[in-house]
């Protein structure tokens, strides 16, 4: 492989706060990585550890989610469900040999722009040293 | 049918030969259990067991097959694959061979199944006879023995120094005769060596099924509490019915990505639920005891309707995999003595 | 020791009652050491009841496995208990599923046997292999007399009984309505030493051990079928749309499978164990159930299954829950 690897990185933004501070990014103008692809989420309480271990499979060399700093939940507590569960899924993650550092988790607010580049810019650096998942991808050799 | 001998020295310049025209599966032992796979040197092999635990029928009936390839969008294209490969399963038990005999009747009835009847077709079956039959074993229950060579191409039956080689249609002369050297013809006296070690495994089997009559038996007693009794323990699981060398039922589905798909089919199982499950939300096997009714039914009574055959062989599989004890042999007999 | 006397005195009992519909105990199986989840619904059937150190069954799965047919019109459906012979650990099932409102509290009696351990199914058959009539195991303090053709031979516990039982720290059940024998108390420890040594391997070394594995797996859901906890009424394996996993068996779909289904019993896993002894192809699947398990122990200070009143672990939260990974 001659050229250099891009990672391809899903990421479940909730609405309220992380999706908005990624627009507010782009209306700002501020540079990040093209590597994110976003899927806008109402909360990220709705990330089910399946959509993460799907995007894997699907071709995903990281998944990163996005949610309201704790206490600003557009729901009041899907941010800290969400922290929860992706503790668990990443422990056992790395258990079964898949770096954890694949799944990635952030709380941007509506208002953090700035921060939303910085931390695409970490993960995309992050996964691009990781190199692509292969552990469990689809081959989709028939 | 010939009757050679192969000496136990032989053997491993046999496989050579064999490996270097043909793909070889064998025995081999992996994680503690034996599997079939293909292998590379006789070394790998390993011929020390009684049955394995995934049958060797998913050699023939893959567990996931692709049958054919398409592109998706306005210039659809449809692909179909290669299925003409040419194996040689070595080591397979006789029950298992017999399973697979009595797979045929199912892909060879009025639709023929091209995929299970080519890879059939091309499958040279070279048996080894069963010296140590396990507790769950019971094939002398259908008038065959862990040394018939009625299904398989070629047998061999271990006779202390040498191999007995059975030799019993063209595909397997097409093997022998190609390297005619290694072989010597057999005497009566291997012959008899080759009962002996028939009737010492034969011996060996404890447990036997009371299948006479079971066919007209299992007519007259659907409708039988009998039934919910034994199928209440069920937790309806697909262990008895993936691991069964006999049952064959699978599910069609369409995979792609936005580029490419296939149709592949997968094996499916009876015990679950979503086997019957009609679109419109209606099923007609709602329960497990339905479903457990309808594993023994197949096997003993639509079967043997339809192809004037048991389709069961023995092997005990399901009984030793069960994590309920749901015991074949017992449910049958049983079955048989049930006032309808 | 359980008596079974006592135990079966106390099925008759429970059957006899107007408002239960069966009773789901232990009695012999039809082979060697097996013994077979049986049910009572008259007090006669009682008398097939036994239990012994081959009882590894969690019984607690067969609440939840009742179909419910569909009423015909004007049918009132059967309101009546199910009564349950459990264990230790197969009560916190029970304790699990009533703290997830999976079942109500008065659908169930529960007789509870104090248990000191049972036998591993294939470590003894490693050890007596071939044995169809005769045989017996009992329990005899920190031994198992073990009888096969009339010749008993004694064991060390040690050797037959499987990881789950080394570390059980609940021997005597949880929950119950009636006890058989006396309570038990346990002075051994989860030390998920397994775990910990697991831990230390390199990533690479941890995949290529998992990948092995889970390359086994044909998918047959039998660990699932057999867990108490897996109650789900549509799998997410089974549904269709959206197809999160696909039939195909490789590796692919096959750690997908594996992952959730260790995902999905996180903070509800109570250690029972039949998933891997269910399995017909040896995945040690208790080694991810137990590494989630320490970590909720370690990040929640949660352990499934022992209050019934408290909420499910990733139904709750508290604000200073670990957050060192988030960006």
């Amino acid at each position: 492989m001659g050229e250099k690897f891009e990672p391809n990185i899903i990421g479940f933004l909730c609405n309220w706060c992380s999706y908005a501070g990624a627009d507010l990014a782009g209306t700002s103008r501020i540079q990040y990585p093209p590597n994110l692809k976003v899927i806008r989420v109402m909360c990220s309480g709705r990330v089910n550890p399946i959509f993460v271990i799907n995007a894997l499979q699907q071709g995903a060399d990281g998944v990163l989610i996005g949610g309201c700093h704790p206490g600003d939940c557009h729901y009041e507590r899907g941010n800290y469900l969400a922290r929860r569960r992706m503790a668990v899924l990443k422990k056992l993650l790395e258990y079964t040999g898949i770096d954890p550092n694949r799944v990635r988790m952030t709380w941007v607010s509506a208002a953090e722009g700035v921060k939303f580049a910085e931390v695409v810019k970490e993960v995309t650096e992050d996964i691009r040293k990781l190199g692509p998942m292969q552990h469990f991808k689809r081959e989709n050799k028939w | 049918m010939d009757s050679l001998l192969l000496s136990k020295n032989d053997l491993p310049k046999f496989m050579t030969e064999l490996i270097k025209k043909n793909k070889v599966f064998a025995p081999v032992e992996s994680n503690g259990t034996i599997i079939y796979e293909q292998i590379t040197k006789p070394s790998e092999m390993n011929l020390d067991f009684c049955k394995s635990e995934y049958p060797p029928k998913a050699l023939i009936l893959n567990q996931t097959e692709t049958l054919f390839k398409f592109t998706p969008g306005t210039k659809a294209k449809i692909e179909s694959v290669d299925i003409d490969e040419k194996k040689i399963i070595f080591g397979i038990r006789p029950c298992d061979a017999k399973s697979i005999a009595i797979l045929e009747h199912a892909f060879k009835g009025d639709y023929k199944d091209p995929y299970f009847l080519k890879k059939r077709e091309n499958t040279v079956l070279v048996g080894l006879s069963c010296t140590k039959p396990e507790i769950n074993c019971f094939c002398t229950s259908f008038d065959d023995t862990p040394a018939s060579s009625k299904y398989l191409d070629i047998l061999l039956t271990d006779i202390g120094d040498n191999y007995y080689v059975e030799v019993t249609n063209d595909k397997g002369k097409l093997l022998t005769k190609s390297m005619s050297q290694l072989f010597k013809p057999a005497k009566d006296s291997d012959i008899k060596k080759k009962k002996e070690v028939e009737k010492k495994a034969v011996d060996i089997i404890s447990r036997h099924q009371k299948t006479n009559g079971i066919a007209d038996k299992l007519d007259k007693i659907f409708e039988h509490p009998f039934w919910k009794d034994i199928a209440f323990k069920c937790v309806g699981c697909g262990t008895c019915t993936y691991l069964c060398p006999t049952c064959h039922c699978f599910d069609i589905q369409d995979e792609s990505t936005l580029t490419k798909g296939a149709r592949v089919r997968v094996w499916d199982t009876c015990m679950n639920p979503e086997y019957t499950l009609h679109a419109s939300g209606y099923n007609p096997r709602p329960a497990r005891t339905n479903r457990v009714r309808n594993r023994i039914y197949h096997k003993y009574n639509y079967y043997p309707k339809n192809f004037d055959v048991i389709a069961c062989v023995g092997c005990g599989r399901c009984i030793d995999l069960c994590p309920v004890n749901i015991d074949i042999i017992d449910v049958v007999t049983r079955a048989g003595e049930v006032k309808p | 020791m359980v008596d079974n006397n006592q135990l079966r005195e106390a099925v008759k009992k429970t059957i006899s009652r107007d408002d239960v519909k069966y009773v789901v105990g232990y009695e012999k199986g039809t082979y060697g050491f097996q013994t077979t989840p049986c049910f009572a619904y008259k007090p006669e059937d009682a008398d097939k009841f036994i239990f012994s150190p081959l009882c590894v069954h969690n019984l607690s799965v067969f609440p939840m496995l009742e179909e419910k047919p569909p009423l015909r019109k004007g049918e009132e459906p059967d309101k009546r208990k199910i009564g349950v012979v459990v264990k230790g650990c197969d009560s916190r099932a029970i304790v699990q599923i009533l703290q997830e409102k999976g079942l109500d509290r008065d659908k169930v009696v529960i007789i509870g046997i104090p248990c000191t351990g049972v036998v591993d199914p294939k470590k003894l058959e490693k050890m007596f292999p071939g044995h169809i009539k005769n045989v017996e195991v009992k329990d005899d303090d920190d031994k198992f007399a073990v009888t096969v053709d009339g010749k008993t031979q004694k064991i060390q516990k040690s050797e037959l009984i499987p990881d789950k039982c080394k570390t059980c720290e609940y021997p005597t059940p949880i929950l119950y309505d009636i006890l058989i024998g006396k309570e038990i108390k346990s002075n051994k420890n989860e030390d998920y030493k397994k775990v910990n040594e697991f831990e230390k391997k390199s990533l690479k070394d941890k995949w290529e051990y998992w990948e092995k594995q889970f390359d086994k797996c044909i998918r047959c859901y039998a660990c699932r079928n057999a867990c108490p906890l897996c109650y789900c009424k549509e799998c997410m394996v089974d549904q269709l749309n959206p197809q999160w996993v696909r039939r195909s068996v490789n590796i692919s779909e096959n750690t997908a499978w594996n992952l959730l289904r260790a995902f999905h019993l996180a903070g509800r896993c109570i250690g029972c164990g039949q998933c891997e002894r269910s399995c017909p192809m040896d995945i040690p699947l208790m080694e991810l159930n137990k590494k989630i398990e320490k970590e909720i122990r370690e990040m929640f200070e949660y352990e499934a299954g022992v209050n019934a009143e408290e909420k499910p672990l990733l139904a709750m939260f508290k604000p200073d829950d670990p957050e060192e990974f988030i960006l």
